[in-house]
């Protein structure tokens, strides 16, 4: 059976989503034209516009429609703390505490030296030039506690020393609420190691 | 292909990992009796895995595993404990040691010898020991244990090398007395400093900095051209536009 070249490319096209292999694209393909092809439209519509409206901020970089977004833009916000974040996911959970009132910055990604992800591939030209705008006092890093994630607070501090800036690092250990019994090994292991004087 | 088989509670470190499938992880682990493998971790990346803060490099893990061809699966991992987690420049440090591993190690090739060596080298990091020396032992085990051991006691004709001669240490042949070679050459390294090498006493600067430069240049003669991305990224640090350092 050969199939029409359309559906082909369709298949193809969805490929390109993470984790998605040839099988589950041909199913996506099959359940969009087959049995909804209003979803199908939506998507299509939604993605096109999503290409042709979005952007980076050119303050905090994260997706926005205007030059800069409206939190950036908010007087509201204290302009001397700058939040460094790895993804827009991590900055939304960081919103959500209702806790933090500074600005952000979102990397779009991490430091991964093994598959040659360093500072210039993080663009973190831009970023240095976001913190040296000069209303930025103190700088806290809040990218994951992975090792990739230490490794670029580790190299954005050291950037960010020199230029005599604050920076700080959100805290690590037990979680709020937990119990030493029920919290894993490696945890409890970092947070002796970091624990704090009283 | 190989039959089945069940592995368990195998000493290993993770090298690298990086994501497979909608939810799993394809981890290359260098454990101590087989080598570096590669391991499918399955539902690794789901967020309420279990596996998710274990799988972190550098870590002492006991792994177990099933499966006999070239990818196998991971069935369990522990995390072992006793060794603080890496931060700064020592994270960086680490990351160079598993690169040289992930591109000079063959799968499945087993080196105790060097799996403790590995240990040593992160533990030594962890404890904020002296990260040039750290480096140069490894390299020096690395390359011993991978067969390209080096001659740094006696010439390329198997004389004694002399503390107060110079030589020219060319890949694959050895030291070879100076005057063979002019004075600029870059493989120029004094006889003091192989045999210090050869002791693996670093602690004079000049062992050091010699010692860095003969283990550049035969790192990157064995990796046949490949460019080792930590390296660069280690560069680009120090270098980055703009730095006022």
């Amino acid at each position: 059976m050969s199939t029409p070249s359309s559906l082909d490319v369709l298949i193809e096209a969805l490929r390109c989503l993470p984790g998605v292999g040839p099988k589950s694209a041909q199913r996506m393909a099959f359940h969009l034209l087959q049995r909804d092809q209003r979803g199908a439209a939506r998507l299509a519509t939604a993605l096109g516009h999503a290409l042709e409206v979005l952007r980076h901020c050119s303050r905090c970089n994260t997706f926005c429609e205007d030059e800069v977004c409206a939190r950036c833009a908010s007087p509201q916000r204290d302009a001397s703390q700058l939040c460094v974040v790895e993804m827009p996911s991590d900055l939304a959970m960081l919103e959500q505490t209702h806790s933090y009132h500074g600005l952000y910055y979102v990397l779009m990604g991490r430091l991964s030296p093994l598959d040659g992800i360093g500072p210039r591939e993080l663009g973190l030209e831009k970023f240095l030039g976001r913190a040296c705008d000069g209303a930025v006092q103190e700088v806290i890093l809040a990218t994951n506690f992975t090792n990739e994630g230490e490794a670029t607070a580790h190299m954005i501090s050291e950037l960010l020393k020199s230029r005599g800036i604050k920076v700080s690092r959100i805290a690590r250990g037990i979680p709020v609420g937990g119990e030493l019994e029920h919290t894993d090994s490696g945890t409890i292991a970092q947070a002796l190691v970091e624990r704090r004087s009283l | 292909m190989s039959a089945r088989q069940r592995i368990d509670q195998q000493p290993g470190f993770v090298l690298h990992s990086y994501p497979y499938r909608e939810t799993s992880l394809i981890v290359e682990v260098f454990s101590r009796d087989h080598g570096r493998i590669g391991l499918v971790a399955k539902g690794a990346r789901r967020p309420m895995s279990q596996l998710r803060g274990v799988l972190m490099a550098f870590q002492p893990l006991l792994i177990d595993w099933s499966g006999g061809g070239e990818m196998k699966t991971l069935v369990r991992a522990e995390w072992q404990g006793g060794q603080p987690l890496l931060g700064g420049q020592a994270l960086l440090c680490a990351y160079y040691l598993n690169e040289l591993l992930m591109r000079l190690l063959p799968r499945e090739d087993p080196h105790p010898v060097l799996f403790r060596a590995y240990g040593d080298a992160l533990r030594a990091l962890a404890a904020g020991e002296g990260q040039e020396v750290i480096l140069r032992r490894f390299e020096l085990a690395l390359l011993q244990e991978l067969g390209y051991g080096l001659q740094l006691d006696s010439d390329a004709d198997g004389a004694p090398v002399r503390p107060e001669l110079r030589y020219a240490y060319i890949i694959e042949r050895g030291a070879v007395p100076l005057d063979e070679y002019g004075i600029d050459d870059p493989s120029v390294v004094a006889g003091r400093v192989l045999l210090d090498m050869a002791r693996g006493d670093f602690r004079e600067p000049e062992t050091l900095a010699g010692a860095k430069a003969l283990m550049r240049r035969l790192i990157q003669h064995y990796l046949g051209g490949q460019v080792l991305q930590s390296r660069r990224v280690f560069t680009e640090l120090f270098a980055f536009p703009g730095d006022p350092s």
